[in-house]
């Protein structure tokens, strides 16, 4: 414990506790919306094609948050259509597209002779958060409490049944893009850190476990975002305690938890 | 009578298959108007394109006034996390605001009142009976006072006791000027008020008006 709060006085450590505990926060937050609008695959998906664009931008010697991001958030537009759209068909469609990606990028590492990033790219590194991370952190956070906060009931009427949402006249592909944009920010930022295998787990689990607990779309929004704050830290303490990747060890704090949960609250 | 609603040779299509095809009609305010017909002649199709749910393949639509649209039940997600009032309080939404209003959660309560659902207020609606689920949808397209109302099956699985209630609120609304259209399977259901036109769909066509 005292070895952990030691290296929180190493400012590069500091960063990485402030901009990955700011990043997990926002993707359970989110996560809630695409849990219950039965997206859960879109992180897997969005990752693995953030690893691709990595790759790539790697091996063409291009910057790679310049390439990773606009591709990450046109995926983010065409899956969230997809899956809206055609159901099961988008499951399916997110799947192929997915491992497709995540082939590609293996293949473009391989190629381009850049295999000692892979290893980075898939499963993270706690030391890839820069300064200019923090800011775009702090940044993302604010724009999702802010959606969050603003748009509150909106986003519950189309969570809940976005249907009756055009109804009553409301731009629901609106609120779509924002949360489409948003999602993929998230994914871009947090697999520099938890790697594109694990980023989705933190946008699912948390969401996943506030909803073992709690009764209402407020609360779980609000339990997701403490669940993932308790799990971040806790597993960052546990991969530097047991010097244990970062990144798998904050998914096997949130997997650990949402066992206790399901069976100490089983409904 | 202000026309509320006005439909002239809208067509439906589900890729090849036309659900709907070639219906006209028009709905005003204080009038009630009945759809039936068979299962799959098109009866939710033409509601849910009356609603905006849906494109006109060809046809011209015109709504005039606040609309509010009770879809069927089972097109809910029972599992959500989300109390009665919340759910109530959505039919006050509107494009531009983003808040609800001292006035919105009266609305809601009282519309909660009037269905006989203010006890089951802070329930969850995963505890809900599907007619106790039935009177919140309507409940929450009360609460955006309605000048046309569409109703999507909203009788099916409804005890008598309940479907006193429903037509007691309905015959409420249409004497204060509401436009109501209801699709019903169920010709029974054509006892309970007076309507001011029955329509029969078979095979997306009107048969009989």
């Amino acid at each position: 414990m005292n070895g952990f709060l030691e290296l929180l006085s190493y400012p590069f450590v500091m960063r990485a506790v402030t901009a990955g505990t700011l990043i997990s926060v926002c993707a359970s937050v989110l996560g809630v919306i695409l849990v219950l609008k039965h997206y859960s695959l879109i992180g897997h998906g969005l990752s693995e094609i953030g690893f691709a664009s990595l790759s790539a931008a790697s091996a063409l010697g291009l910057p790679a948050m310049a390439i990773t991001t606009p591709a990450v958030i046109t995926a983010s537009f065409i899956i969230m259509y997809v899956s809206q759209r055609y159901r099961t068909a988008g499951d399916i469609a997110i799947a192929i597209a997915s491992s497709a990606a995540l082939s590609l990028g293996v293949i473009v590492s391989s190629v381009s002779g850049q295999t000692s990033n892979m290893s980075s790219y898939l499963f993270g590194s706690i030391l890839a958060m820069s300064d200019s991370d923090l800011l775009l952190s702090v940044m993302l956070s604010a724009a999702v409490m802010a959606v969050f906060i603003l748009f509150y009931n909106r986003l519950f009427l189309i969570t809940y049944n976005e249907d009756y949402a055009r109804s009553l006249g409301i731009n629901t592909a609106l609120y779509q893009a924002v949360i489409s944009v948003l999602t993929a920010l998230v994914v871009v930022m947090g697999m520099r850190f938890m790697g594109t295998l694990l980023i989705s787990s933190v946008i699912i689990l948390p969401a996943v476990t506030a909803r073992q607990i709690a009764s209402g779309f407020r609360l779980l929004v609000v339990l997701s975002g403490i669940i993932s704050l308790i799990a971040f830290i806790l597993g960052l303490m546990v991969s530097f305690m047991l010097n244990l990747p970062a990144g798998a060890s904050v998914v096997m704090v949130n997997a650990v938890i949402l066992i206790i949960v399901k069976v100490l609250f089983r409904k | 009578m202000t026309e509320r609603l006005r439909l002239e040779h809208a067509v439906i299509k589900y890729g090849d298959n036309t659900a709907v095809n070639d219906v006209s009609l028009s709905v005003c305010s204080g009038e009630m108007v009945f759809i039936t017909g068979a299962n799959g002649s098109g009866k939710s199709t033409l509601t849910r394109g009356i609603a905006g749910l849906l494109t006109l393949s060809s046809g011209t639509l015109e709504r005039n006034g606040r609309m509010s649209y009770v879809p069927q039940v089972e097109e809910a997600d029972r599992n959500f996390p989300a109390r009665v009032r919340e759910i109530v309080l959505t039919g006050t939404q509107r494009p531009g605001r983003l808040f609800y209003s001292r006035d919105d959660r009266l609305r809601a309560e009282g519309a909660m009142r009037e269905l006989g659902i203010d006890g089951l207020a802070d329930r969850e609606i995963r505890t809900l009976s599907g007619g106790q689920l039935r009177r919140v949808f309507l409940a929450r397209a009360l609460c955006g006072e309605p000048e046309l109302l569409l109703l999507d099956e909203p009788c099916a699985g409804l005890d008598a006791e309940s479907h006193e209630v429903l037509f007691s609120v309905l015959g409420r609304i249409i004497a204060e000027g509401c436009a109501v259209l209801m699709v019903t399977h169920d010709v029974s259901d054509l006892d309970w008020i007076n309507a001011s036109r029955i329509i029969t769909l078979s095979e997306g066509r009107i048969k009989i008006s």
